[in-house]
């Protein structure tokens, strides 16, 4: 097993016994970041591999939401979240069919279109989707037996999330995950080369929407409720922010953003109590988070994975991941030794 | 029937042209650094508020809307040397997610400091309307199209005509040859934001003078994608004429589509209200726009040579 | 198996790029495209390799149409080109974009997924052999081609075309920016490709030396048309030529 699986494994493990370990409280947390992780790893390989901008992403979370819960509600139980997923897949094609002929700066107002029409039908299509109350949804069934403890959440959505980090390192490491990294850096080039590039990024569109209607469907579940203000263009944001933040491209990087942006609120929460500026509370937060993104994006482009391999390598460590080489000092050494000499 | 119409025609005509002033200053940033100010809507919001606190301490409208177009100003500068010039090497999505993160600050920093509410914005202009054979046209509809209408064409003539204008073309159109002849092109830049936030500034004031103020403001800044879109993203007159338009079709779609549309889900199905649909109108005039011809109507179809 | 283009022409605006050029390629031949600079031979070869679509004009390869075609459908029918400027693909390794240009050649998902089932260091090793092996790339084959050299970011675009499994072979000026070494070395490897692969040859170039030393004919464009045609000594000679590189006797 290779590096990163491993790590990933051990560290769902322990998530996992922490999980049990901390209180009601501490697994609500637990799985709001396992959750926010599924829909980052999502994103991330539709902007951070494949490099369309996606402001959807909440779209594409609030149909999972009420697929799931639709699904759910009538019984289906396990089958809810990939019935989930699949809609959100749907959806993805539906609004790929168009806008994937578009380039960079297009695709993204695009989405952005998309998003603000998937809002408008989560409020207006009433018999679907209940509208402005709301959907309600019952808790999730395995079998038939109801998971009702935010613990048993926690332990579904870090398995999951476990799964789509597999998959997607997976994917990464085949020629189609190769080819979403050409057409990120140069569509022409990736033409050039005879890559498919329509059917490329429709590819990565649907994987990424699959896995958005999942950790929509948890969403929905853990909510309990599926609304159209919960899938507005601020979750979108939240999710761009995740992975940039994270640092675009990098697996661990999206998990971490999605922690950080996350618990910054609750955060932000504990320091209004401590100095008594409650009242401002959510300007204070919204402030923060602004502020963050801007900070983040000026000194530190890379995110988060590229300061946690700065304290990595500081110790003298270097991580050896499948396909990737060791730091460049050492190749321009090496390479003059090789080639056309 | 008629008349009902060229009711909603004004009323279009006049948020129209604010728009239009809005989107002129997206398309102007988009030509000169090649960003997509996401922000602007935030500065539309900023110039309302200030208007208001400006007019909150006394000074006379007229001075207050003078003076948040200057702060404005001072705004859009401030922004480009202290956010957008250190992101200059950035990927795309970086720098349109930076824009985005100023305007979820700005529109923190106006929650703070006056809170959630819809504020009763100062009266600008006299109450009333004039009598145009039979439609009523009232003192604010008016002058807000004046107000930006002037201000639109006063801009596209200093664009056009002006030395000043002249540099700014040319820093848009290449930047490399607009230093290589002597052009100072960072600081074009920073007026292209300054201005672009002074007329957003000014369409707030606007805007507001028409709905009344509150946070909600700064989405107006996403429904101007829409129009720049159909405009041509590199196109001032598209700006203006697709500002326009997309007035008159809210306006249509909020008197007649609506109803219209309400009559057929009820019959129908068990729908009963088809809620806000002159918002969601503009993007599916968008992705219609970007299917059949993605450059929009003013703007020109890029080529790239391998 | 040939290619044959006739009277090729395409515009851009007000230039006329290729002006009504022709040419025959039969199995197994090097051709040398070459002229002086904005003659049009890489826009030529772009038209054929489907990057570009001329307005007028008809050319097959195996007697199917080939303009107009998208890039990745003309892989797969075993028409392949390299390019002139080799771009930094990020972290991309040796290895990654030999594969990359090995899979686009299947489209076939049955293929591809036997392809995901392999062992991927089974079908690395295999690579290395065949493909980097003659080129010399075999000790950078994981390196990310960002760290090396031009000149070997040129061998490695070679590396990706030939992994396509190619039945002609575009060169879009394959010597340009190497050393006299380099570009000698590389001469010998597009002999060597062409006799090993089987393949036919179209390369673009500039520098005379290795056009002589590798081509069996010789073609010459100017402002965008053709204007001769034959041996390396018959091209030296011939006063049109002479005309259009060093200009008006």
């Amino acid at each position: 097993m290779s590096r990163p699986v491993l790590a990933a494994v051990l560290l769902s493990v322990l998530a996992v016994i922490g999980t049990l370990l901390l209180g009601r409280f501490g697994a609500y947390m637990m799985h709001a970041v396992a959750i926010a992780a599924i829909g980052a790893l999502s994103l991330n390989l539709l902007t951070g591999f494949c490099g369309q901008i996606n402001f959807a992403q909440a779209g594409l979370l609030g149909v999972g939401a009420y697929a799931a819960g639709l699904a759910g509600n009538a019984g289906w139980d396990l089958l809810a979240l990939p019935v989930a997923g699949l809609a959100a897949v749907a959806t993805a094609v539906l609004i790929g069919l168009p806008a994937l002929r578009l380039r960079g700066l297009y695709f993204a107002i695009a989405t952005l279109a998309a998003q603000f029409i998937l809002e408008y039908l989560f409020k207006f299509a009433e018999p679907i989707t209940h509208g402005v109350s709301g959907l309600l949804i019952k808790p999730m069934t395995v079998f038939g037996r109801p998971i009702q403890a935010d613990q048993g959440y926690a332990i579904v959505a870090i398995t999951l999330l476990l799964a789509t980090f597999l998959v997607m390192h997976w994917l990464r490491r085949t020629d189609l995950g190769r080819s979403f990294l050409v057409v990120r850096e140069n569509e022409v080039v990736a033409k050039g080369m005879g890559i498919n590039v329509a059917r490329t990024k429709m590819l990565a569109f649907m994987i990424s929407g699959f896995f958005a209607g999942i950790a929509g469907g948890l969403i929905g579940f853990t909510a309990r409720l599926a609304h159209p203000e919960s899938f507005g263009m601020s979750l979108s944001v939240d999710y761009v922010a995740m992975i940039i933040v994270g640092g675009l491209g990098s697996m661990p990087g999206a998990v971490l953003g999605a922690g950080f942006i996350t618990l910054l609120p609750e955060a932000i929460q504990r320091l209004g109590e401590i100095f008594h500026i409650s009242d401002q509370l959510s300007a204070l937060r919204e402030m923060t988070f602004g502020l963050l993104i801007i900070l983040f994006l000026i000194f530190e482009g890379r995110g988060l994975s590229a300061i946690g391999s700065r304290l990595v390598s500081a110790r003298g460590w270097r991580t050896r991941q499948g396909g990737r080489a060791e730091p460049l000092e050492l190749q321009k050494i090496k390479s003059s030794q090789g080639g056309l000499e | 029937m008629l008349m009902f119409t060229l009711q909603l025609l004004v009323a279009g005509i006049a948020t129209g042209s604010v728009y239009a002033l809005i989107a002129l200053g997206i398309v102007l940033i988009y030509k000169c650094s090649g960003v997509v100010n996401f922000a602007q809507g935030a500065f539309v919001m900023l110039g309302a508020y200030l208007t208001y606190g400006l007019v909150k301490l006394g000074l006379p409208a007229y001075v207050a809307l003078l003076g948040a177009m200057i702060l404005m100003a001072g705004c859009g500068m401030a922004s480009e040397r202290l956010v957008l010039r250190p992101m200059m090497k950035a990927p795309l999505v970086a720098v349109m997610t930076v824009t985005l993160g100023m305007l979820i600050l700005m529109k923190a920093v106006c929650l703070a400091i006056w809170g959630p509410d819809q504020l009763a914005f100062p009266r600008l202009f006299p109450d009333g309307a004039v009598d145009v054979f039979g439609i009523f046209v009232t003192y604010n509809y008016l002058a807000a199209f004046v107000l930006s209408i002037c201000l639109s064409v006063g801009f596209l003539a200093f664009y056009q005509l002006t030395p000043i204008g002249l540099m700014q073309r040319c820093t848009a159109d290449n930047p490399r040859a607009a230093l290589a002849i002597g052009i100072h092109t960072s600081n074009q830049i920073s007026l292209a934001w300054s201005m672009s936030a002074a007329l957003a500034g000014i369409g707030g004031a606007l805007l507001a003078s028409l709905n009344g103020l509150s946070l909600g403001l700064a989405d107006i800044g996403l429904v101007a994608f829409p129009v720049i879109v159909l405009g041509g993203l590199t196109s001032l007159t598209g700006a203006l004429v697709a500002g326009l338009l997309l007035g008159v079709l809210q306006a249509l779609t909020d008197g007649l589509l609506t109803p219209v549309a309400e009559q057929f889900l009820r019959t129908y199905t068990s729908i009963y209200s088809a809620g806000a649909l002159q918002q969601v109108v503009p993007y599916a005039l968008l992705v219609v726009v970007l299917l059949v011809r993605p450059e929009g109507i003013f703007g020109q179809r890029g080529t790239e040579r391998l | 198996m040939a290619l044959r283009a006739r009277d090729v022409s395409i515009r851009f605006g007000g230039v006329l790029a290729v002006d009504n050029m022709s040419l025959d390629v039969e199995p197994h031949e090097i051709v040398g495209l070459i002229g002086p600079n904005g003659a049009g031979k890489t826009t030529f070869i772009n038209c054929l390799s489907g990057a570009y679509v001329p307005q007028s004009g008809k050319a097959t390869w195996k007697e199917a149409d080939l303009l107009g075609r998208q890039p990745h459908e003309l892989i797969r029918r075993g028409v392949v080109r390299t390019f002139q400027n080799v771009a930094s693909l990020h972290d991309l390794t040796v290895l990654d974009v030999v594969k990359l240009g090995q899979a686009v050649r299947h489209g076939n998902p049955m293929r591809q997924l036997r392809d995901m089932l392999r062992s991927e260091r089974a079908r690395d090793a295999e690579l290395i052999r065949t493909i980097l092996q003659p080129l010399r790339l075999a000790e950078v084959a994981h390196q990310p081609i960002q760290s090396l050299s031009y000149g070997m970011r040129k061998a490695v675009d070679l590396a990706r075309a030939l992994a396509a499994q190619p039945q002609i072979l575009l060169l879009d000026e394959p010597v340009a920016g190497l050393t006299a070494q380099e570009g000698a070395m590389m001469s010998r490897v597009i002999r060597d490709v062409r006799d090993r692969v089987g393949c036919a040859v179209v390369m673009v170039e500039h520098k005379m030396d290795v056009v002589n030393a590798t081509c069996d004919r010789i073609v010459v464009m100017a402002s965008g048309a053709r204007i001769f045609e034959g041996s390396a000594a018959q091209v030296q000679s011939d006063p049109s030529v002479r005309r259009v590189y060093l200009g008006e006797p």
